[in-house]
């Protein structure tokens, strides 16, 4: 073996391109995953520039021209019930659609996780404790609880927000501490114990590398559950209140024109299936470009 | 050295007991595992994994553990770095136990550190090799470009370039390669003990041999102290100045390497030893000079555990313990023939 003279070991070693980077390039390969997160791309987008590409204002309605089809003169996708423009208003629905399908999953991915990690790595009888009480919680079905919860506290984004955020915290939990436990006992966890490290210290260096990975996927396949659930919870009248745009609600709203214009009604419907496809095809590419055997 | 360095079955170090204190000292070391079902199940069985083991490592010597798999080799080298708590017994070093009388565990782990057998199991696959080195001095508060220097310094000292392998990670090394990773790492914190668990165990022999000559370079080098823990007896006379004999939780033998060797006392240890295979081809073993396998752990014979398996059982050996007896020197057994008196109708025959 070569001996390196002791100047030399700040010079530049040889760097193997890291687990993250592997995965990226693998996930590069794959042209279904890469079409589904092109198409929530332009979803995102759609919701971040919905003032500038809308056509219509999505509130302003005109009972004179309620549910005309789609390709009517000025109104590309027709009008709704009360006449206003469905393009405006699906354009403005992926607002509140994504945000009610996101933001609970990661409100969820970190209590669920945070409990999760610590019931694994802890384990004993704070493991019991921790994942006996999921559990309950499992007892519900989700549907159920959600729309339990969301009315007995009463409709509103915020409260619909909670009743989801509650039913995906255990699914997640479980999976973070199924994993943790599993990593818990690998030779070097117990030899980073053996080097000095505390909890917290072996948790960030050691845990969360092997564990997140596996749990964020997980995650990601909850988001299409959980804008599913939400449009649901609007449908429902529980989540976002009228004349607030959203798909669930759309649909609720459409629904008495499902014989007239029975088009107009899919609509929405078509926009939840897209983006909830996408974000399911987006895991499924994820969780085979992370699967490395090495 | 005198009788003082020897451990008995009391816990006791021998009466003259004036020498200073080896470098470390296990004494009584217990850890049943119970085996519980369900959240409020009560244990229905205790799998007595190690059960009463008492030996001192002295500065500079290399112990060798043998015995077949599930004796407790293993189970004592975590329970002696504290990643198991033992239920009984102590563990010091020099002197001094961790988590007592000034001796952080922190502090006592730096000191005792451990190479394990699963090379790969052992190092964080999403860790460079150098960044898994250096995570101990990092956790000892030593500033991480500083502790990054030490990791490539380490690399270098067990035969890997540090300009080539520092960036990489555990999969793209082979296995040998891995396994002086791993010495690195353990290295890192300058510990004066190494517990080296089934270390070499798992590599090819040609790979296995230059790790253990890398092994006895840093032993010469920088004045380690090893506990070599294996059930590959050749391994063990080459490295281990004095070797310890495990049965099922408990010591059987302890003495020099070739005392053992050249005739080991214990019925077990001779059985042990007869199944090794000879390099000269006229001499080979014909038939297992021990059938069957150890009995269960879970519940252990009464007596000598070895009695249902010895040529030489008489009924005393089924009803008492026998304590380790000192043959004189560095050598101990624990068999009712070696203790005069003890009731067995071969008593004191080889002493």
């Amino acid at each position: 073996m070569l001996k390196a003279a002791p100047d030399a070991l700040d010079g530049p070693i040889v760097r193997s391109p890291g687990y993250w980077a592997t995965v990226w390039r693998r996930f590069r390969r794959d042209p279904v995953a890469v079409g589904a997160l092109a198409m929530i791309a332009i979803i995102v987008l759609m919701a971040i520039l919905a003032p500038w590409i809308a056509p219509q204002d999505p509130y302003k309605g005109m009972t004179l021209r309620r549910l005309r089809p789609p390709g009517t003169d000025g109104f590309p996708l027709g009008t709704d019930e009360l006449g206003r423009d469905m393009l405006s208003r699906l354009i403005y629905g992926a607002r509140l659609s994504l945000f009610m399908g996101v933001t609970p999953v990661f409100l969820a991915l970190f209590i669920g996780g945070a409990i999760g990690i610590a019931a694994g790595y802890v384990g004993g009888w704070v493991n019991s404790i921790l994942m006996r009480t999921m559990d309950v919680f499992f007892a519900f079905p989700s549907v159920l609880l959600a729309i339990a919860l969301s009315g007995a506290m009463g409709a509103g984004i915020v409260n619909g927000l909670i009743s989801l955020t509650v039913v995906f915290i255990p699914p997640i939990a479980r999976v973070a501490e199924s994993v943790t436990t599993g990593v818990r006992t690998l030779d070097y966890v117990d030899a980073a114990r053996a080097s000095g490290g505390g909890a917290i210290s072996i948790i960030r260096h050691h845990v969360l590398g092997n564990v997140l990975g596996p749990i964020f996927v997980y995650a990601m396949s909850l988001i299409a559950v959980s804008m599913i659930l939400a449009s649901g919870l609007s449908f429902l009248g529980l989540g976002v209140k009228p004349p607030d745009p959203e798909w669930g609600l759309m649909l609720n709203t459409l629904r008495t024109a499902l014989y007239t214009q029975p088009i107009l009604c899919a609509l929405p419907g078509i926009m939840i299936f897209v983006t909830s496809i996408s974000f399911n095809l987006l895991t499924d590419g994820l969780r085979s470009a992370m699967d490395i055997k090495a | 050295m005198s009788t003082a360095t020897l451990a008995t079955e009391t816990g006791q170090p021998p009466a003259a007991a004036m020498a200073p204190p080896a470098l470390l000292e296990v004494r009584d070391l217990v850890k049943h595992f119970p085996m519980k079902s369900g959240l409020f199940g009560k244990a229905k069985a205790v799998v007595r994994a190690v059960d009463g083991v008492s030996f001192d490592v002295k500065a500079g010597e290399t112990l060798g553990i043998v015995g077949e798999s599930g004796c407790g080799k293993s189970t004592t080298a975590r329970v002696i770095m504290h990643l198991i708590k033992p239920d009984s017994g102590s563990v010091r070093l020099a002197g001094r136990s961790p988590g007592a009388g000034g001796l952080t565990m922190k502090a006592f782990r730096s000191q005792v550190q451990m190479v394990f057998q699963d090379s790969y199991a052992s190092l964080n696959p999403r860790m460079t090799v150098e960044d898994s080195i250096a995570y101990g001095p990092a956790v000892h508060g030593i500033n991480g470009s500083d502790a990054v220097r030490r990791a490539r310094r380490l690399l270098d000292r067990v035969g890997l370039d540090p300009l080539r392998f520092a960036g990489r990670y555990p999969h793209e090394l082979s296995g040998g390669q891995r396994q002086r990773v791993n010495i690195a790492r353990a290295l890192a914190l300058e510990p004066r003990i190494l517990i080296l668990d089934e270390a070499v165990s798992a590599l090819d022999k040609s790979v296995e041999a230059q790790v253990l000559n890398l092994l006895l370079d840093l032993k010469d080098d920088i004045g380690l102290t090893y506990i070599f823990i294996s059930h590959d007896l050749e391994v063990v006379r080459f490295i281990a100045s004095r070797v310890m004999v495990m049965y099922l939780g408990r010591v059987a033998e302890i003495g020099p390497t070739e005392q053992l060797y050249g005739g080991g006392r214990h019925p077990y240890t001779q059985a042990l030893l007869g199944s090794m295979l000879s390099m000269d081809p006229d001499r080979r073993t014909e038939t297992a000079p021990l059938a069957g396998d150890p009995p269960n752990p879970i519940n252990p014979p009464p007596g000598c555990r070895f009695h249902t398996r010895c040529r030489f059982a008489e009924a005393v050996c089924a009803a008492s313990v026998p304590p380790l007896f000192v043959r004189g020197g560095d050598h101990a057994v624990a068999c009712h023939m070696a203790a005069p008196g003890s009731g067995h109708s071969q008593a004191g025959a080889i002493s």
